[in-house]
């Protein structure tokens, strides 16, 4: 009896631990989506790079190394924009976070009989559907511009899944960085590593044609070889290996950042 | 304590232009003084150029492989805009800070004062002329270790630093009328997002040449184009290159016409905070 007891109750509790999951999910996916003024520079300004290297570079396609075999720049364009987009838009996740902690929030959620995984997990899917919606509107937005994906509905699928795992492994550092500090003025100034990040890679330009220290560091950088991944799915269809490239990085670094942030969460709960 | 009273207090008041200047002067010295104790504040102005200049030169390096490429080293084409958004910013910064003393009050204490209004102006604009030539020089000495090499001489260096101080004055005078009219944090968006599209809506990736499409048709008509070919005039090789008046007079127009209406912007919008 008494086991059958508590086997109801442990039941109960991983349901309850479920539902404050969704609950908390559904709240930062709202929070994002409900603040228009932070969402927009996320999903205007990859377009606008977009369509300035586009009608700059437009004239390198069939003539340097690298784009020889690419019919035009936007379609090349389409894999930074999304990396771009979906980066950019993890740091939102990682602010709301420091701005809970701020304004006493998260105390108040700590306080309360909510499972402490729930809150982290909460953010992060927050952040992944805000990173998949916004792979979709790149895709459908460089539509009517001609861009096409060479891998079908598949890649487009994968390219979606793609940047939901991007904002998820991103979203898992900046969520450190705001349990760590608790500011999210700090959060916003680690935006410029993941710019940094993000130029020192092969997302704008073919690292074929790079020489040098600049095209060792894209060699060692991981976000190299995960645009090159989706941008094989743009421009060449499904490949294996592009798939893995797509898929397989973003969850090896998730893994890392993830880690990182429930370490800080612990650290934080243990100063409580 | 009296004595001290006698020494701040002047027996006659300072003529205008007397006060003018040292008005002037003090409040060029506070935004300078600024740099050494909220290094913060002015890091980013700094930073943003090197980094400009080095990510986008190792980026689109091959860029310069293309016929017709007026340049063979790719920093070459990119440190004028690195100067040029550095002198853009350093401008700027000049809107945060009106910003900042708006909100603290400190701007109702500086209007105040018994000095003549236009001193609110001409202080921000000296200021920001010496931090446009911390950040010339420091982009320039760092270009030239990323390979960046004058093919005009000093002359060329001349207008590289000419371009910079020009869009120095029209940022400042289009950060400090912004400023002036939202007095809060929304101004400082409003500048860098104007100022980021203007330039980039220009010359400043690839040459007119180069372009094609949408972007070809502003570049054209965009006055960030000539301010970027007089600037980049003492980098590049001839025919495109080289210290010409033809490369000269259309920067140096935009830079007065925009120089002259945007301090106008600001100074009306000075006058506007009396209201």
């Amino acid at each position: 009896m008494t086991t059958a007891v508590l086997a109801a109750a442990t039941r109960h509790t991983t349901r309850d631990s479920l539902r404050q999951t969704f609950a908390l999910s559904k709240r930062s996916t709202l929070e994002i989506l409900r603040q228009p003024a932070l969402v927009a520079p996320s999903l205007i300004f990859p377009l606008f790079f977009a369509a300035l290297g586009a009608s700059s570079f437009g004239r390198a396609v069939g003539k340097l190394d690298g784009l020889k075999d690419v019919s035009s720049f936007l379609e090349f364009s389409l894999a930074s924009t999304l990396a771009q987009g979906v980066l950019f838009g993890s740091t939102t996740g990682g602010t709301a976070l420091a701005t809970d902690i701020e304004n006493g929030f998260m105390d108040r959620l700590l306080a309360s009989p909510s499972t402490r995984i729930g809150i982290l997990v909460g953010r992060l899917a927050g952040g992944s559907v805000f990173g998949a919606l916004q792979s979709i509107f790149f895709i459908v937005a460089l539509y009517p511009f001609g861009v096409r994906i060479q891998g079908g509905i598949i890649g487009a699928f994968i390219m979606v899944l793609s940047g939901a795992l991007i904002a998820m492994s991103i979203g898992g550092f900046m969520t450190a960085m705001a349990l760590k500090t608790g500011s999210s003025e700090a959060v916003q100034g680690a935006f410029p590593l993941v710019f940094i990040s993000l130029f020192f890679s092969s997302a704008f330009f073919p690292r074929e044609s790079m020489t040098g220290a600049y095209k060792a560091i894209a060699n060692y950088n991981p976000l190299s070889y995960l645009v090159e991944g989706l941008r094989v799915l743009t421009l060449h269809g499904l490949t294996s290996q592009a798939i893995a490239q797509s898929l397989l990085i973003p969850i090896a670094i998730g893994i890392g950042s993830i880690a990182l942030s429930l370490r800080q969460l612990s650290k934080r709960l243990a100063q409580q | 304590m009296s004595t001290t009273t006698q020494k701040m207090l002047p027996l006659e008041p300072p003529s205008v232009g007397g006060s003018l200047f040292a008005s002037s002067n003090m409040l060029t010295l506070r935004a300078i003084r600024a740099i050494q104790r909220v290094p913060a504040t002015f890091l980013p102005t700094l930073a943003m150029p090197i980094f400009q200049a080095v990510a986008f030169a190792g980026t689109y390096f091959a860029i310069t492989k293309i016929p017709g490429f007026p340049t063979d080293r790719s920093i070459n084409w990119f440190l004028s805009l690195s100067g040029c958004m550095g002198g853009a910013f350093s401008g700027l910064g000049l809107g945060f800070s009106a910003i900042r003393d708006i909100e603290s009050g400190f701007m109702d204490r500086l209007r105040m004062a018994p000095t003549p209004r236009i001193a609110l102006l001409l202080g921000p604009l000296l200021s920001s002329l010496v931090r446009t030539f911390v950040v010339l020089t420091t982009v320039l000495g760092v270009g030239y270790l990323f390979g960046a090499r004058p093919t005009q001489g000093v002359f060329g260096i001349l207008m590289f630093y000419l371009a910079g101080f020009g869009l120095a004055i029209v940022a400042t005078g289009w950060g400090l009328g912004l400023a002036y009219r939202f007095r809060d944090m929304r101004g400082a968006a409003l500048m860098q997002l104007t100022l980021f599209l203007v330039l980039f809506t220009s010359s400043a990736q690839a040459p007119m040449s180069m372009m094609q499409g949408w972007l070809l048709h502003v570049a054209r008509v965009n006055p960030a184009t000539n301010i970027l070919r007089l600037s980049r005039q003492g980098f590049l090789n001839p025919p495109v290159g080289g210290v010409t008046w033809e490369n000269t007079w259309g920067g140096l127009l935009a830079i007065v016409v925009l120089g002259t209406l945007t301090m106008w912007f600001a100074y009306t919008g000075l006058r506007k905070l009396d209201d």
